[in-house]
């Protein structure tokens, strides 16, 4: 009976969640309408120096053991921080660079698919790297290291640049992207 | 009243999934999703079959329930073919989903199937324990039920894991491609609460109650994607806004500092 009574809950539960995205694809994605307010900075080089093992290191040799941990602690708090936000990121930039697909000029669309690809690989890997950040946080001990974040995440940011000046050549680097 | 209802539930679905061939076939939607197509087609001719034996012998005798549960195993298969379809789309569309999709989809589906065989060899009267006593209609309709509810789990499972996939990757659906995964999973999903109810609640009053609540279930999904056929696709529309390069760079420099210190 209580498999039986589990089974109807994630029934009911699976139904609600259908609900909920048919109701969100009726409606017009906000963050589409003015994609700069949903776009938070994130700063690749202060992430590194959180993720640096030597920086690690560093802090192991000059705190006491318990200090070391709740320090490192906080520290990749932090970098989780940054990743979600490089994520959040990628999730408005993919939907950007699939507006910028439609565009007539091939490079347009060319450097859009880019975007795409690199926006979903960073959202694959910061799954990872939060994942194991998250254990780190449990076992401040454990070496992790995911770097692999920062240099999509660069690679992403410098495929939104060029995006910006395949559209609006005349309007320079900062341009955002896509009208309709 | 209720043979009435019976009937219009029985009927009118697979006369609107008729309706959905023909938008599909003048939308050439059937080339994107031909696993689709084809059990819509199935679904219309399995009907075909049922309602014309139904109808020659008057009465739901023994002959139905063969042709029944050959259309059903039949039907079963296509619709995981259909929800496979479904994953293909985006692996086409996003060329980077490939590998994560195939591990998540394969993960999926060996967890789940592991769940479903679990659940199904301790559910009451358990489908081993019904196949080795199975001499009369009620032990083969238990077994049916059992085998019933792995199957659900499974797609329900499977199309869960699609929309919640799609939704952390921020993927866009096509309106087609929605719809089917829609309709396709508010069925799963009633199936999956009336399946495993009737491992419990076997008598005649509750399973006319769960027919007739998959057959509603069944008529509401075909108005779904027949809905989402009709609807023209969305287009999205963006407005372009300069970036506040100023405001970046300055907390870029303030966060920096911060953490140099």
């Amino acid at each position: 009976m209580t498999i039986t009574l589990i089974l109807v809950c994630v029934a009911l539960l699976a139904l609600v969640l259908l609900l909920s995205l048919a109701k969100g694809q009726a409606s017009s994605p906000k963050v589409l309408e003015n994609p700069r307010e949903h776009i938070r900075s994130v700063d690749v080089e202060a992430f590194r120096n959180l993720m640096d093992p030597d920086e690690k290191e560093f802090l192991r040799t000059r705190l006491r053991p318990a200090e070391f941990r709740k320090i490192q602690r906080e520290r990749l708090r932090a970098a989780a921080d940054y990743v979600s936000c490089a994520a959040g990121n990628a999730a408005v930039l993919l939907r950007l660079g699939e507006a910028a697909r439609r565009s007539p000029d091939p490079a347009t669309v060319a450097a859009a698919d880019k975007l795409v690809d690199n926006a979903i690989r960073l959202r694959f890997y910061a799954f990872q790297a939060l994942a194991r950040l998250y254990v780190g946080m449990l076992l401040p001990g454990v070496r992790v290291s995911p770097v692999r974040i920062a240099e999509s995440y660069e690679q992403m940011t410098r495929l939104v640049v060029l995006l910006g000046c395949l559209q609006y050549p005349t309007r320079g680097v900062s341009a955002a992207l896509l009208a309709d | 009243m209720i043979p009435i209802l019976y009937y219009y539930l029985w009927v009118a679905p697979h006369v609107l999934l008729g309706g959905v061939l023909f938008l599909m076939v003048r939308r050439q939607v059937h080339r994107q999703f031909p696993m689709f197509f084809l059990y819509a087609t199935w679904e219309i001719s399995q009907f075909a079959v049922l309602f014309a034996i139904h109808l020659s012998n008057f009465h739901f005798g023994a002959g139905y329930q063969r042709a029944y549960l050959v259309g059903l195993a039949l039907s079963t298969a296509i619709r995981f073919e259909v929800i496979y379809e479904l994953f293909r789309h985006f692996f086409h569309r996003y060329p980077a989903l490939t590998g994560p999709g195939r591990f998540l989809f394969r993960g999926t589906t060996v967890l789940l199937l592991v769940i479903a065989v679990g659940l199904a060899i301790s559910a009451p009267g358990s489908a081993a324990d019904q196949i080795s006593h199975a001499t009369t209609y009620s032990s083969l309709k238990a077994t049916t039920f059992a085998l019933d509810r792995a199957v659900t789990i499974l797609q329900c499972g499977l199309l869960m894991s699609l929309f919640v996939f799609s939704r952390y990757f921020a993927l866009s659906w096509r309106s087609n491609a929605f719809g089917i995964a829609l309709g396709l999973g508010a069925f799963a999903s009633v199936e999956l609460a009336t399946s495993a109810m009737r491992l419990y609640f076997s008598s005649n009053t509750f399973n006319t109650f769960f027919d007739f609540s998959n057959m509603a279930t069944y008529h509401f999904c075909v108005l779904v994607w027949m809905f989402y056929l009709l609807a023209p696709e969305r287009k999205p529309h963006y407005a372009l806004q300069p970036l506040p390069e100023d405001d970046l760079e300055i907390w870029n420099r303030e966060l920096q500092r911060l953490i140099q210190q």
